[in-house]
């Protein structure tokens, strides 16, 4: 179900059964009852042929999300370390029953495949923009972990490539949609009025330099894959491993390949606070630093066309009067004044996000987490770490995707990748 | 004031020794002076002058990476001469394209657009990549000079670059391209950018002729049906 490109698998399906009936083959046993479909389990024809690049930690998870799923047809996997890529692979055979599953170290040889329709996408974030926009042009569709991208410039070039090639891109974050309904049903049923303001309390660290001692590199990980474009460093296990810490203790920590807690789960916190309050189409104009003062420590306010107020770590002490929600992470303040109910999209198909996923890549629907709401979340929580970072109040133009009259921050925007990856 | 100066000579000397493994806090008050000078042109200006004697000075790979990154915020003209001395240096390159591409001036676009003619293989894709991402329009000439390159990533990269830039003189360079085989997807996407870019300017013949040169039936699929998409557009918002 490759759109865009030569179905010769489908076709080749659809032409061996017919001929298997009639008899032009002398072997018919080459169409096997899994590849004709039964009760449970579509035919081969009309199942969505995946692969999965990143394939340890989340990209695990999503592997078995899809890899249960009786409309994917798994077929590979694609990880730089070979302990993963080997699980992985013995993990897709196990559940296909054969040992048909191929295994690849560099995601350009999956993508050349012209069989699969679909990729899911879980690597660290340097990684994300390029391999979304490879498989855009390799015709396929991506679903790509959050947080989707590490630089402003690259949502953009991401969002671009899928709209250039129709494809569907989802992003990552499953908690957008499903942790926050006890503050969708109030914001999107018209209970608390016009929504006035928003905070977001409770994550972490910035992103911070990695500085490790060089470790003798296993002969288990590609190491020059796994930093791809991002600066050179010599191994080590703590660049690399671990998958959610962000204290100095996981790749999540580090400014080469992560945002830090700030993004990892602000994509989740701010996407939910963003749909919730029914902005997540938009991008903010600023991203306003408020210094600590006395009790007051110091926080940043993102600021929206439509006037809305999204504060990061806003001291207690400020919550505003009236009408108000808290969903512990997550507080939202309305004017009180009841509104029309609106409909809150959800995922289409069944099976939450990663169902959601494949429903659009057979119907060519957008996504609930549609790559351009995944990029808004994500130009706020760069404008966050920029403000932060500078310890002063950014503005930003989504028009033009820059900060305007303003060089220092204007710097910020992305950072040069390590030759021979480019993006564009 | 004296304490924190004391504090910055001191980080400075942290900075000559400084190597994978080495303690980063020592390095802190560099990075608290790189957010206090923000709005003081001199003191800035002398803490670039400080990171640069670092830069030329016999210090390790760790050292020179943490020197480009500060340049990359702080790095002005007077940083160019000290950077582009690295753009030929296997190991130090990159590094040195983190700091020149994000360092407004023209000089560090004269620099990037210098080096293509010194360097070669994967060096010149970054540095091809590093004026792409600049959009530097008065890079085109030297930039498309590279599309007939033999190795298909430098063609690759020329054409992201032309991509990036989108100007009609890097569409033009585009069109008239004939690179080796491996590099010719990548030709297509940034013809497909160009178009993209003139559409948005409202300039629909000149995106229409990109896509009508695209829809031939020689070209992939993906390609085709990309400019067929193209070609509809234009056709919407003429009426």
């Amino acid at each position: 179900m490759n759109h865009g490109t030569s179905s010769t698998r489908r076709e080749f399906l659809k032409t061996a059964t017919g001929a298997a009936v009639t008899g032009v083959f002398a072997a018919p046993y080459i169409i096997t009852s899994k590849a004709l479909g039964d009760d449970t389990t579509p035919p081969a024809s009309d199942r969505i042929v995946m692969g999965g690049i990143g394939i340890g930690n989340q990209g695990g998870g999503d592997q078995g999300a899809f890899l249960g799923r009786g409309d994917v047809q798994y077929v590979a996997v694609c990880d730089v370390r070979k302990k993963w890529r080997d699980g992985a692979k013995d993990r897709v055979n196990g559940r296909n029953k054969n040992s048909d599953c191929a295994a690849y170290n560099d995601f350009r040889e999956l993508l050349a495949r012209d069989d699969i329709d679909a990729v899911h996408i879980g690597t660290p974030d340097h990684w994300h923009a390029i391999m979304v926009i490879e498989a855009c042009r390799a015709g396929k569709d991506a679903y790509c972990q959050k947080p989707e991208t590490l630089t402003l410039r690259e949502g953009p070039l991401m969002i671009a490539a899928a709209r250039r090639y129709s494809r569907i891109v989802s992003g990552g974050s499953q908690r957008v949609r499903e942790d926050f309904n006890n503050l969708v049903g109030p914001c999107w049923n018209g209970e608390l009025g016009a929504i006035k303001s928003v905070n977001v309390r409770d994550f972490g660290p910035l992103s911070q330099l990695c500085n490790l001692p060089a470790q003798e590199t296993p002969a288990d990980i590609d190491w020059e894959m796994w930093l791809g474009p991002a600066p050179w460093q010599p191994y080590n296990s703590g660049r690399c491993d671990g998958n959610f810490g962000t204290g100095g203790n996981s790749w999540r920590s580090y400014v080469d390949y992560s945002g830090g807690s700030l993004t990892d789960w602000g994509a989740h916190l701010f996407g939910g606070a963003t749909f919730a309050s029914d902005v997540c189409e938009l991008q903010p104009t600023a991203a306003v630093f408020h210094k600590a003062d006395g009790q007051l420590g110091a926080y940043v306010t993102l600021t929206y066309p439509n006037g809305l107020e999204i504060h990061h770590r806003r001291p207690d002490q400020l919550k505003p009067e009236g009408p108000q929600i808290d969903g512990g992470k997550i507080q939202i303040h309305g004017d009180g004044v009841k509104r029309d109910p609106k409909p809150a999209p959800g995922y289409k198909g069944g099976g939450g996000i990663h169902g959601d996923f494949i429903h659009c890549v057979k119907t060519r629907e957008k996504p609930f987490r549609d790559i351009e709401l995944g990029v808004n979340t994500m130009v706020a929580l760069h404008l966050l770490t920029i403000a932060y970072r500078l310890q002063r109040t950014v503005k930003w133009d989504a028009a033009t995707q820059q900060f305007p009259g303003d060089e220092e921050a204007g710097r910020m925007v992305d950072r040069a990748r390590r030759q021979p990856w480019f993006l564009s | 004031m004296a304490d924190d100066a004391a504090k910055l000579d001191s980080a400075c000397e942290a900075l000559k020794a400084y190597n994978w493994g080495a303690d980063k806090n020592a390095l802190q008050p560099i990075e608290d002076a790189i957010v206090s000078t923000s709005s003081d042109a001199a003191a800035r200006a002398a803490l670039e002058a400080r990171l640069i004697a670092v830069l030329e000075s016999d210090v390790s790979r760790d050292a020179k990476d943490y020197v480009c990154r500060a340049l990359a915020v702080i790095g002005s003209t007077a940083s160019v001469p000290s950077l582009a001395t690295l753009l030929t240096k296997e190991e130090l390159s990159h590094m040195a394209r983190f700091a020149l591409e994000r360092i407004p001036s023209v000089q560090a676009a004269d620099a990037l657009r210098a080096a293509l003619a010194t360097v070669s293989g994967d060096l010149k894709v970054g540095v091809l990549s590093s004026l792409g991402n600049r959009g530097d329009a008065a890079s085109v000439t030297q930039i498309a000079a590279a599309l007939g390159d033999a190795d298909s990533k430098v063609a690759a990269a020329a054409a992201a670059a032309l991509g990036s830039i989108r100007t009609p003189e890097a569409a033009k360079a585009l069109a008239a391209a004939k690179p080796i085989a491996a590099a010719m997807s990548i030709v297509m996407d940034s013809r497909l950018a160009c178009a993209e870019a003139f559409l948005a300017q409202g300039k629909m013949e000149d995106a229409r002729a990109i896509y009508m040169l695209l829809v031939g039936e020689s070209n992939p699929k993906l390609i085709r049906l990309a400019a067929t998409r193209g070609i509809q557009t234009c056709l919407e918002q003429k009426r």
